[in-house]
């Protein structure tokens, strides 16, 4: 049994990838260069992009350009963001505050924290008050938001949003986080239909089969061993090729996905 | 299913407490922690032993997962499951929020031996759920939803989709969250704790007490030996604050109708509501008015936060559980600490326990970053 997802939109952003555009000139063999300008959210009041942590700038860059290439209003969609670490900045900063007992946490980084941080500032920023939820996968958290995101989408009633993101890590914390380049990507996706003007039509069912995609650029391969969020690159580079064409996604614990391309 | 929580490790002790009010909070005595407040500390996680092939999951939220596993046989249940559907068919859906942070706090506190680091396996929000789907054998779709307070609420629904479309015959769905610094100074840094035993939908209720807990639950559809049903849900999002919630409860009210909705139930068909409930000021009256514009009169209600404190990434599988004991039992548990309740709106919550004919069961999990859900369990 399989699951039939449209693919409607596309965004990525990434030190040397700026956008869609940016990553198929990658794929297409231009050099990977280290530059990271992530661009400001109009989504969010001058105070609340004050307030929220760095993990939303970086995550919204990607589901900003998603929603724009499928002309969906960001508010519509239901929305998966899904992180291996969450915020390492913030979990840095507790431990240590914790740790010299000099100050009290400050109650704005606390709450922060909490996983959904970026998923609640998208909710808050966008006025979306359908389900905006947060997961995690640890090193599979790119296959474990693609289940949970097109599960919603083929037994749901309406688009959803994946954002699948990862920081660098800083301080002492480094030791269990030692990503060093951030990366975000989103993807929309729909239940399949004649209306939509997809990017590809995609079959995904459950698999405990081996990674299993055609050749990446070397500097692409590396991003991908630094960060589980840059494990979506594969599925990105089967939606930026032409033809039909399969991978697999697979998870270190549990099953992860078979992906056909069956049509663009 | 099963619970671990400060009011009893597996469900003959839960049972216990509730039959005999016995709340399972205590003046706080977490190791390092001076805040003068209460806590749903549950004994003995600290000595729970991991397995020397586990080592890498070392930490206390994972210690708290296993003792929750040996409880009412939900082990051996699982591998039953396992046996009859394949492992790779079987899905691990677990919340949490505060996962295996402690043990980075503790290293940070010990910068000389930075050999305290647990090991990556263990800070990671993922750490509980992929320890819980290797304990158990589990191959299938392994996830974590990390939405704060809701987390282990939205697994029904996510672990239900995963059923639905197919990639799953069945799924281990539960939560895990344990104490630690972070929590208990973070709520304290918002001035949401209480320092007395916490009294949700009291007059005079001043703040939540933190807890935790670890339970679980199996999913699948038409299971022959089913305690209860899952008959609908509902997930939505504020909109409006990452730390308090929206002040006429627009969210919590559209939880409740989507839940209500997907069920093709009427609100008069609830015969309980299990609350969110914190104990909050704000919570609780927010709450009160969404149940109001929901239900008109809503039916009995209670919280069960006095016995077990707010176990936040837990409380979505602690109240689910306590739900289907409303429905397995046929008797409501008394909302523990709710003395005087608040005249004008807190009327129907209820303040001694009861028999009752308990068909269904609403139960609420309302969480930072404005994430709500609202679950609906019924009768076998």
């Amino acid at each position: 049994m399989s699951i039939k997802i449209d693919i409607l939109g596309v965004g990525i952003s990434a030190p040397g990838i700026p956008d869609w555009n940016g990553l198929r000139a990658v794929l297409d063999g231009e050099p990977l260069s280290s530059e990271h300008e992530l661009p400001q959210t109009s989504l969010l009041s001058p105070r609340e992009r004050r307030r929220a942590p760095a993990t939303v700038r970086l995550s919204f860059a990607a589901a900003e350009q998603a929603c724009a290439m499928a002309e969906i209003s960001p508010d519509r969609p239901a929305a998966v963001f899904s992180s291996a670490m969450g915020d390492a900045e913030l979990a840095d900063y507790m431990c240590r505050t914790l740790a010299e007992c000099s100050q009290p946490l400050s109650p704005t980084r606390f709450h922060n924290s909490v996983h959904n941080a970026a998923a609640g500032y998208w909710s808050i920023g966008t006025g979306a008050f359908a389900d905006v939820t947060a997961v995690s996968g640890w090193n599979d958290s790119a296959v474990a938001g693609l289940i949970e995101a097109s599960t919603r989408a083929a037994t749901g009633s309406g688009p959803v949003l994946l954002v699948v993101y990862d920081d660098y890590g800083q301080g002492p914390l480094t030791r269990v986080w030692p990503v060093r380049q951030p990366f975000s990507a989103a993807l929309l996706i729909s239940a399949p239909s004649t209306k939509n003007h997809s990017l590809a039509h995609l079959a995904l069912r459950a698999s405990n089969a081996r990674n299993q995609h055609p050749d990446l650029p070397a500097a692409l391969l590396e991003r991908m061993a630094d960060n589980p969020a840059a494990r979506l690159l594969p599925l990105l580079a089967l939606l930026a090729g032409t033809g039909p064409a399969a991978i697999t996604m697979a998870a270190e614990c549990g099953s992860g996905l078979h992906i056909e391309k069956i049509r663009a | 299913m099963t619970v671990t929580c400060a009011a009893g490790a597996g469900l003959d002790a839960i049972r216990r407490s509730l039959y005999a009010q016995a709340s399972g909070l205590r003046a706080n005595d977490f190791a390092d922690c001076n805040l003068s407040t209460w806590i749903g500390r549950v004994d003995g996680v600290e000595r729970v032993p991991i397995a020397p092939s586990m080592r890498d999951y070392e930490c206390r939220n994972n210690r708290l997962a296993l003792l929750g596993l040996e409880q009412d046989g939900f082990a051996a249940r699982v591998a039953s499951v396992r046996k009859r559907f394949g492992a790779e068919r079987v899905a691990c859906v677990l919340g949490t929020s505060t996962a295996g942070i402690e043990q980075s706090e503790q290293a940070y506190r010990q910068p000389e031996h930075s050999n305290r680091f647990g090991s990556r396996l263990a800070h990671n929000p993922h750490t509980s759920t992929r320890f819980v789907a290797e304990t158990l054998g589990l191959a299938g779709p392994v996830m974590t939803i990390s939405t704060a307070c809701s987390s282990s609420a939205k697994v029904f629904a996510s672990a239900a989709r995963l059923i639905d479309a197919g990639l799953a015959d069945a799924a281990v769905v539960g939560g895990v969250d344990s104490l630690c610094l972070s929590v208990l100074h973070g709520f304290n840094s918002l001035e949401l704790v209480s320092q007395q035993p916490c009294r949700p939908f009291d007059r005079d209720r001043n703040g939540l007490n933190l807890g935790e807990a670890a339970g679980f639950a199996v999913l699948e559809s038409d299971p022959s030996n089913s305690i209860g049903r899952l008959l609908g849900w509902g997930e939505t999002s504020d909109a409006w604050h990452m730390a308090a919630p929206h002040p006429e409860g627009r969210g919590a009210i559209s939880a409740m109708q989507t839940a209500l909705a997907s069920a093709g139930l009427e609100p008069a068909e609830v015969d309980h509501i299990n609350c969110h409930g914190t104990a909050t000021p704000m919570n609780d009256r927010i709450e009160a008015g969404a149940l109001r514009h929901v239900f008109g009169t809503p039916p009995p209600a209670v919280s069960t936060k006095a016995w077990t404190g707010h176990t936040l990434g837990a409380a979505g599988i602690v109240e689910s559980v306590f739900s289907l004991l409303a429905i397995t039992d046929q008797r409501i548990p008394a909302s523990l600490n709710c003395v005087e309740p608040e005249r004008d709106w807190s009327d129907f919550i209820l303040r001694q326990a009861r028999p009752a004919s308990v068909r269904i069961v609403l139960s609420n999990s309302f969480g930072f970053g404005g994430s709500n859900c609202s679950l609906l369990f019924g009768a076998p």
